[in-house]
Protein backbone atom coordinates (compact mmCIF):
# COMPACT_ATOMS: atom_id res chain seq x y z
CA UNK A 1 0.00 0.00 0.00
CA UNK A 2 1.28 3.46 -0.87
CA UNK A 3 1.89 5.84 1.96
CA UNK A 4 0.72 9.44 2.11
CA UNK A 5 1.88 11.98 4.67
CA UNK A 6 -0.68 14.68 5.35
CA UNK A 7 0.85 17.88 6.73
CA UNK A 8 -1.52 20.56 8.03
CA UNK A 9 -1.80 22.46 11.28
CA UNK A 10 -5.58 22.20 11.23
CA UNK A 11 -6.81 18.99 12.79
CA UNK A 12 -10.09 19.33 10.87
CA UNK A 13 -8.36 19.62 7.49
CA UNK A 14 -6.13 16.64 8.35
CA UNK A 15 -9.17 14.62 9.27
CA UNK A 16 -11.08 15.46 6.08
CA UNK A 17 -8.05 14.93 3.82
CA UNK A 18 -7.15 11.76 5.63
CA UNK A 19 -10.54 10.20 5.00
CA UNK A 20 -10.42 11.09 1.31
CA UNK A 21 -6.87 9.78 0.84
CA UNK A 22 -7.67 6.56 2.73
CA UNK A 23 -10.56 5.99 0.33
CA UNK A 24 -8.01 6.17 -2.48
CA UNK A 25 -6.29 3.19 -0.82
CA UNK A 26 -3.39 4.97 0.83
CA UNK A 27 -1.85 4.35 4.19
CA UNK A 28 -2.07 7.75 5.93
CA UNK A 29 0.27 9.43 8.41
CA UNK A 30 -0.40 12.90 9.79
CA UNK A 31 1.93 15.71 10.84
CA UNK A 32 0.91 19.14 12.18
CA UNK A 33 3.85 21.18 10.86
CA UNK A 34 6.82 21.00 8.51
CA UNK A 35 9.36 20.09 11.22
CA UNK A 36 7.32 17.12 12.36
CA UNK A 37 6.86 16.05 8.74
CA UNK A 38 10.58 16.33 8.04
CA UNK A 39 11.38 14.15 11.07
CA UNK A 40 9.05 11.53 9.73
CA UNK A 41 10.53 11.66 6.23
CA UNK A 42 14.08 11.27 7.57
CA UNK A 43 12.91 8.00 9.04
CA UNK A 44 10.59 6.78 6.25
CA UNK A 45 10.13 8.46 2.90
CA UNK A 46 6.41 8.41 2.03
CA UNK A 47 5.20 7.97 -1.56
CA UNK A 48 3.16 11.16 -1.39
CA UNK A 49 2.95 14.31 0.72
CA UNK A 50 -0.17 16.48 0.88
CA UNK A 51 1.26 19.75 2.12
CA UNK A 52 -0.27 22.88 3.64
CA UNK A 53 1.55 26.20 3.17
CA UNK A 54 1.05 28.30 6.30
CA UNK A 55 1.96 26.39 9.44
CA UNK A 56 3.73 27.25 12.70
CA UNK A 57 7.31 26.03 13.43
CA UNK A 58 8.11 25.21 9.79
CA UNK A 59 5.91 26.20 6.86
CA UNK A 60 5.22 24.12 3.78
CA UNK A 61 7.67 25.85 1.49
CA UNK A 62 10.56 25.52 3.96
CA UNK A 63 9.66 21.87 4.47
CA UNK A 64 9.64 21.27 0.73
CA UNK A 65 13.02 22.92 0.27
CA UNK A 66 14.50 20.86 3.13
CA UNK A 67 12.87 17.65 1.89
CA UNK A 68 14.29 17.97 -1.60
CA UNK A 69 17.80 18.27 -0.09
CA UNK A 70 17.50 15.02 1.85
CA UNK A 71 18.85 11.84 0.34
CA UNK A 72 15.90 10.14 -1.42
CA UNK A 73 14.08 13.44 -0.84
CA UNK A 74 13.27 13.68 -4.52
CA UNK A 75 11.20 10.50 -4.31
CA UNK A 76 7.96 11.65 -2.65
CA UNK A 77 5.38 13.25 -4.88
CA UNK A 78 4.46 16.50 -3.18
CA UNK A 79 1.01 17.97 -3.66
CA UNK A 80 0.72 21.42 -2.18
CA UNK A 81 -2.64 22.25 -0.68
CA UNK A 82 -3.15 25.87 0.19
CA UNK A 83 -5.39 28.91 0.35
CA UNK A 84 -2.58 30.90 -1.32
CA UNK A 85 -4.33 30.59 -4.66
CA UNK A 86 -2.72 33.20 -6.87
CA UNK A 87 -0.44 32.37 -9.78
CA UNK A 88 2.65 33.80 -8.02
CA UNK A 89 2.32 31.51 -5.00
CA UNK A 90 1.48 28.50 -7.12
CA UNK A 91 4.45 29.20 -9.40
CA UNK A 92 6.75 29.53 -6.41
CA UNK A 93 5.62 26.18 -5.01
CA UNK A 94 6.20 24.52 -8.38
CA UNK A 95 9.69 26.07 -8.65
CA UNK A 96 10.53 24.71 -5.22
CA UNK A 97 9.69 21.21 -6.39
CA UNK A 98 5.97 20.71 -5.79
CA UNK A 99 4.53 18.22 -8.29
CA UNK A 100 0.97 19.46 -8.04
CA UNK A 101 -1.05 22.15 -6.34
CA UNK A 102 -4.51 21.96 -4.84
CA UNK A 103 -6.30 25.21 -4.10
CA UNK A 104 -8.34 25.13 -0.91
CA UNK A 105 -11.16 24.47 -0.42
CA UNK A 106 -10.93 21.00 -1.92
CA UNK A 107 -13.20 17.97 -2.16
CA UNK A 108 -12.67 14.27 -2.81
CA UNK A 109 -13.01 14.78 -6.56
CA UNK A 110 -10.19 17.34 -6.65
CA UNK A 111 -7.80 15.20 -4.61
CA UNK A 112 -8.54 12.20 -6.81
CA UNK A 113 -8.05 14.26 -9.99
CA UNK A 114 -4.75 15.73 -8.78
CA UNK A 115 -3.40 12.41 -7.53
CA UNK A 116 -4.25 10.88 -10.92
CA UNK A 117 -2.51 13.81 -12.63
CA UNK A 118 0.83 12.93 -10.96
CA UNK A 119 0.46 9.19 -11.43
CA UNK A 120 -0.30 8.27 -7.82
CA UNK A 121 -3.45 6.35 -8.78
CA UNK B 1 -44.10 15.34 -7.88
CA UNK B 2 -47.35 14.32 -9.55
CA UNK B 3 -47.15 11.52 -12.11
CA UNK B 4 -48.73 13.90 -14.55
CA UNK B 5 -45.89 16.40 -14.00
CA UNK B 6 -43.26 13.76 -14.58
CA UNK B 7 -44.97 12.61 -17.78
CA UNK B 8 -45.30 16.11 -19.15
CA UNK B 9 -41.72 17.11 -18.41
CA UNK B 10 -40.37 13.79 -19.74
CA UNK B 11 -42.40 14.28 -22.90
CA UNK B 12 -41.07 17.82 -23.27
CA UNK B 13 -37.46 16.59 -22.90
CA UNK B 14 -37.98 13.89 -25.50
CA UNK B 15 -39.60 16.28 -27.96
CA UNK B 16 -37.09 19.10 -27.51
CA UNK B 17 -33.78 17.27 -27.22
CA UNK B 18 -34.41 13.55 -27.65
CA UNK B 19 -33.46 12.98 -24.02
CA UNK B 20 -35.00 9.89 -22.45
CA UNK B 21 -35.71 10.29 -18.74
CA UNK B 22 -36.87 7.08 -17.07
CA UNK B 23 -39.32 7.28 -14.17
CA UNK B 24 -36.57 5.99 -11.88
CA UNK B 25 -34.73 9.28 -12.43
CA UNK B 26 -37.43 11.60 -11.13
CA UNK B 27 -34.80 12.98 -8.74
CA UNK B 28 -32.82 14.27 -11.76
CA UNK B 29 -35.76 16.45 -12.71
CA UNK B 30 -36.01 17.86 -9.20
CA UNK B 31 -32.26 18.53 -9.09
CA UNK B 32 -31.89 20.06 -12.53
CA UNK B 33 -35.05 22.18 -12.60
CA UNK B 34 -34.85 23.40 -9.00
CA UNK B 35 -33.00 26.61 -9.89
CA UNK B 36 -35.34 27.57 -12.73
CA UNK B 37 -38.44 26.84 -10.65
CA UNK B 38 -37.13 29.02 -7.81
CA UNK B 39 -36.14 31.83 -10.18
CA UNK B 40 -39.58 31.87 -11.75
CA UNK B 41 -41.25 31.76 -8.37
CA UNK B 42 -42.86 28.33 -8.70
CA UNK B 43 -43.43 26.56 -5.40
CA UNK B 44 -42.98 23.15 -7.02
CA UNK B 45 -42.36 21.44 -10.34
CA UNK B 46 -46.09 20.69 -10.42
CA UNK B 47 -46.71 24.46 -10.60
CA UNK B 48 -44.05 24.81 -13.29
CA UNK B 49 -45.61 22.03 -15.39
CA UNK B 50 -49.05 23.56 -14.87
CA UNK B 51 -47.81 26.90 -16.20
CA UNK B 52 -46.17 25.25 -19.24
CA UNK B 53 -49.46 23.53 -19.98
CA UNK B 54 -51.71 26.57 -19.52
CA UNK B 55 -49.46 29.14 -21.14
CA UNK B 56 -47.25 27.42 -23.72
CA UNK B 57 -44.02 29.39 -24.21
CA UNK B 58 -41.43 28.02 -26.67
CA UNK B 59 -38.54 29.97 -25.13
CA UNK B 60 -39.27 28.69 -21.64
CA UNK B 61 -39.82 25.15 -22.95
CA UNK B 62 -36.40 25.20 -24.63
CA UNK B 63 -34.82 26.48 -21.44
CA UNK B 64 -36.42 23.73 -19.36
CA UNK B 65 -35.30 21.06 -21.84
CA UNK B 66 -31.74 22.42 -21.81
CA UNK B 67 -31.68 22.49 -18.02
CA UNK B 68 -32.73 18.84 -17.90
CA UNK B 69 -29.60 17.71 -19.78
CA UNK B 70 -26.45 16.62 -17.99
CA UNK B 71 -23.81 19.36 -17.80
CA UNK B 72 -21.20 17.01 -16.43
CA UNK B 73 -17.84 17.59 -18.07
CA UNK B 74 -14.24 18.08 -17.11
CA UNK B 75 -10.93 19.04 -18.67
CA UNK B 76 -9.12 16.13 -20.32
CA UNK B 77 -11.95 13.71 -19.70
CA UNK B 78 -11.01 10.28 -21.08
CA UNK B 79 -7.49 11.16 -22.03
CA UNK B 80 -6.96 8.17 -24.27
CA UNK B 81 -9.55 9.48 -26.72
CA UNK B 82 -7.99 12.95 -26.68
CA UNK B 83 -4.53 11.46 -27.22
CA UNK B 84 -5.77 9.31 -30.10
CA UNK B 85 -7.26 12.41 -31.65
CA UNK B 86 -4.14 14.55 -31.20
CA UNK B 87 -1.42 12.01 -31.92
CA UNK B 88 -3.07 9.80 -34.56
CA UNK B 89 -6.28 11.09 -36.13
CA UNK B 90 -5.31 14.73 -36.72
CA UNK B 91 -1.79 14.04 -38.11
CA UNK B 92 -3.22 11.42 -40.48
CA UNK B 93 -5.99 13.76 -41.67
CA UNK B 94 -3.50 16.55 -42.09
CA UNK B 95 -1.45 14.44 -44.48
CA UNK B 96 -4.59 13.79 -46.55
CA UNK B 97 -5.55 17.44 -46.90
CA UNK B 98 -4.03 19.69 -49.48
CA UNK B 99 -4.78 23.01 -47.80
CA UNK B 100 -3.57 22.31 -44.24
CA UNK B 101 -7.04 22.98 -42.84
CA UNK B 102 -8.93 20.73 -40.46
CA UNK B 103 -12.29 21.12 -38.77
CA UNK B 104 -13.30 19.49 -35.49
CA UNK B 105 -16.81 19.51 -34.05
CA UNK B 106 -17.39 18.94 -30.35
CA UNK B 107 -21.08 18.00 -30.46
CA UNK B 108 -22.67 18.50 -27.07
CA UNK B 109 -19.57 20.35 -25.86
CA UNK B 110 -21.25 21.83 -22.75
CA UNK B 111 -19.15 24.50 -21.02
CA UNK B 112 -16.22 24.04 -23.38
CA UNK B 113 -13.75 21.92 -21.42
CA UNK B 114 -13.50 19.35 -24.22
CA UNK B 115 -12.75 21.95 -26.90
CA UNK B 116 -10.30 23.86 -24.69
CA UNK B 117 -8.50 20.61 -23.78
CA UNK B 118 -8.03 19.85 -27.48
CA UNK B 119 -6.74 23.38 -28.12
CA UNK B 120 -4.27 23.06 -25.24
CA UNK B 121 -2.96 19.73 -26.53
CA UNK B 122 -2.54 21.11 -30.05
CA UNK B 123 -0.53 23.98 -28.59
CA UNK B 124 1.61 21.62 -26.50
CA UNK B 125 2.29 19.17 -29.30
CA UNK B 126 3.16 22.03 -31.63
CA UNK B 127 4.89 21.21 -34.91
CA UNK B 128 2.71 20.67 -37.95
CA UNK B 129 -0.46 20.53 -35.84
CA UNK B 130 0.11 24.00 -34.50
CA UNK B 131 1.00 25.48 -37.85
CA UNK B 132 -2.06 23.86 -39.47
CA UNK B 133 -5.32 25.78 -39.47
CA UNK B 134 -7.44 23.72 -37.11
CA UNK B 135 -10.89 25.10 -36.45
CA UNK B 136 -12.75 23.76 -33.47
CA UNK B 137 -16.50 24.22 -33.18
CA UNK B 138 -18.18 23.41 -29.89
CA UNK B 139 -21.97 23.30 -29.82
CA UNK B 140 -24.44 22.79 -27.05
CA UNK B 141 -28.20 22.89 -26.80
CA UNK B 142 -28.09 25.11 -23.76
CA UNK B 143 -27.76 28.84 -24.42
CA UNK B 144 -26.36 29.87 -21.05
CA UNK B 145 -23.80 27.05 -21.06
CA UNK B 146 -22.69 28.07 -24.56
CA UNK B 147 -22.24 31.66 -23.45
CA UNK B 148 -20.19 30.52 -20.48
CA UNK B 149 -18.03 28.35 -22.72
CA UNK B 150 -17.41 31.26 -25.08
CA UNK B 151 -16.34 33.45 -22.18
CA UNK B 152 -13.79 30.85 -21.08
CA UNK B 153 -13.90 31.67 -17.38
CA UNK B 154 -13.89 28.67 -15.09
CA UNK B 155 -14.47 28.32 -11.37
CA UNK B 156 -12.31 27.07 -8.52
CA UNK B 157 -13.64 23.51 -8.71
CA UNK B 158 -13.78 23.30 -12.52
CA UNK B 159 -10.10 24.16 -13.00
CA UNK B 160 -9.15 21.48 -10.50
CA UNK B 161 -10.95 18.68 -12.28
CA UNK B 162 -8.67 17.13 -14.88
CA UNK B 163 -6.37 20.11 -15.29
CA UNK B 164 -2.74 19.90 -14.16
CA UNK B 165 -1.30 22.86 -12.26
CA UNK B 166 1.21 23.44 -15.05
CA UNK B 167 -1.59 23.79 -17.59
CA UNK B 168 -3.48 26.11 -15.25
CA UNK B 169 -0.41 28.34 -15.01
CA UNK B 170 0.33 28.16 -18.74
CA UNK B 171 -3.11 28.88 -20.12
CA UNK B 172 -5.17 30.65 -17.45
CA UNK B 173 -5.13 33.91 -15.54
CA UNK B 174 -6.77 34.37 -12.20
CA UNK B 175 -9.45 37.05 -12.10
CA UNK B 176 -10.40 39.22 -9.16
CA UNK B 177 -13.63 37.26 -8.95
CA UNK B 178 -11.59 34.14 -8.20
CA UNK B 179 -12.45 32.62 -11.58
CA UNK B 180 -9.70 31.56 -13.96
CA UNK B 181 -9.77 33.06 -17.45
CA UNK B 182 -8.44 30.97 -20.32
CA UNK B 183 -6.04 32.72 -22.70
CA UNK B 184 -7.30 34.76 -25.67
CA UNK B 185 -5.13 32.65 -27.97
CA UNK B 186 -6.96 29.45 -27.07
CA UNK B 187 -10.33 31.19 -27.16
CA UNK B 188 -9.59 32.43 -30.67
CA UNK B 189 -9.10 28.90 -31.96
CA UNK B 190 -12.61 27.80 -30.97
CA UNK B 191 -16.10 28.89 -32.03
CA UNK B 192 -19.03 28.27 -29.75
CA UNK B 193 -22.56 27.97 -31.01
CA UNK B 194 -25.90 27.04 -29.56
CA UNK B 195 -27.23 24.12 -31.56
CA UNK B 196 -29.68 21.29 -31.06
CA UNK B 197 -28.23 18.01 -32.36
CA UNK B 198 -31.63 16.77 -33.48
CA UNK B 199 -31.98 19.77 -35.81
CA UNK B 200 -30.56 20.09 -39.32
CA UNK B 201 -26.80 20.55 -38.99
CA UNK B 202 -25.92 21.42 -42.58
CA UNK B 203 -25.34 25.07 -41.61
CA UNK B 204 -22.35 24.00 -39.52
CA UNK B 205 -20.41 22.78 -42.55
CA UNK B 206 -18.35 19.63 -42.95
CA UNK B 207 -15.91 18.16 -40.48
CA UNK B 208 -12.82 15.97 -40.40
CA UNK B 209 -13.59 14.84 -36.87
CA UNK B 210 -16.83 14.85 -34.89
CA UNK B 211 -16.58 14.21 -31.17
CA UNK B 212 -19.84 13.18 -29.61
CA UNK B 213 -19.05 11.84 -26.17
CA UNK B 214 -21.63 10.79 -23.62
CA UNK B 215 -24.40 12.56 -25.45
CA UNK B 216 -26.14 9.80 -27.39
CA UNK B 217 -26.44 7.44 -24.43
CA UNK B 218 -29.03 9.69 -22.78
CA UNK B 219 -31.24 9.77 -25.88
CA UNK B 220 -34.03 7.53 -27.04
CA UNK B 221 -33.42 5.32 -30.09
CA UNK B 222 -35.27 7.51 -32.56
CA UNK B 223 -33.36 10.65 -31.54
CA UNK B 224 -30.05 8.79 -31.50
CA UNK B 225 -30.63 7.59 -35.06
CA UNK B 226 -31.54 11.00 -36.34
CA UNK B 227 -28.57 12.68 -34.61
CA UNK B 228 -26.20 10.13 -36.14
CA UNK B 229 -27.74 10.59 -39.58
CA UNK B 230 -27.20 14.33 -39.31
CA UNK B 231 -23.60 13.81 -38.24
CA UNK B 232 -22.93 11.41 -41.08
CA UNK B 233 -24.04 14.08 -43.54
CA UNK B 234 -21.58 16.55 -42.00
CA UNK B 235 -18.65 14.14 -42.08
CA UNK B 236 -16.02 14.68 -44.78
CA UNK B 237 -14.94 11.58 -46.73
CA UNK B 238 -12.35 9.81 -44.59
CA UNK B 239 -13.55 11.66 -41.49
CA UNK B 240 -13.91 10.10 -38.04
CA UNK B 241 -16.67 10.18 -35.41
CA UNK B 242 -15.38 9.67 -31.89
CA UNK B 243 -17.64 8.54 -29.05
CA UNK B 244 -17.19 8.31 -25.29
CA UNK B 245 -15.57 5.27 -23.73
CA UNK B 246 -17.95 2.30 -23.64
CA UNK B 247 -20.31 3.92 -26.13
CA UNK B 248 -21.22 2.13 -29.33
CA UNK B 249 -23.21 2.69 -32.49
CA UNK B 250 -23.79 -1.01 -33.01
CA UNK B 251 -27.49 -1.48 -33.63
CA UNK B 252 -28.01 2.28 -34.01
CA UNK B 253 -26.79 2.91 -37.53
CA UNK B 254 -25.50 1.07 -40.58
CA UNK B 255 -23.93 4.20 -41.99
CA UNK B 256 -20.86 4.02 -39.73
CA UNK B 257 -18.58 1.15 -38.74
CA UNK B 258 -15.82 0.87 -36.12
CA UNK B 259 -12.53 2.29 -37.31
CA UNK B 260 -9.74 -0.25 -37.56
CA UNK B 261 -7.12 2.44 -37.14
CA UNK B 262 -8.45 4.37 -34.15
CA UNK B 263 -9.85 2.95 -30.95
CA UNK B 264 -13.25 4.46 -30.20
CA UNK B 265 -13.46 5.92 -33.71
CA UNK B 266 -16.24 5.30 -36.25
CA UNK B 267 -15.92 5.81 -39.99
CA UNK B 268 -18.25 5.64 -42.98
CA UNK B 269 -19.28 2.04 -43.64
CA UNK B 270 -17.15 0.24 -46.18
CA UNK B 271 -14.10 2.45 -45.56
CA UNK B 272 -12.56 1.05 -42.36
CA UNK B 273 -10.31 -1.42 -44.15
CA UNK B 274 -9.07 1.11 -46.65
CA UNK B 275 -8.47 3.58 -43.82
CA UNK B 276 -6.43 1.05 -41.82
CA UNK B 277 -4.27 0.26 -44.84
CA UNK B 278 -3.57 3.92 -45.58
Amino acid sequence: MKQCLIVDDSRVVRKVASRIVKDLKFDVIEASDGAEALDYCRDTMPDAVLLDWNMPVMNGLDFLRALRRESEGDKPIVVFCSTENDAEHIGEAVRFGANEFIMKPFDADIIESKFAEVGLL
Amino acid sequence: MLDETFNELAELALRQSGQLIPQSKTYLMEARLGAIARREGFGSLDDLAHCLRERPNPVFEAEVAAALLSKDTRFFRERETTETLILSVLPARLKQTSNGKLRIWCAGGASGQEAYSIAMRIDEVGGSLKSARIDILSTDLCKSVTERARKGAFGHFEVQRGLSIQRLLNYFQRQETGDWQISDELRASISFRQHNLIDDSSGLGKFDVILCRHVLSGMDTVARRSVIERMVSQLLPGGVVMLGEDETLAGVTDALEPSMAYRGGWVLSGTAEREAAA
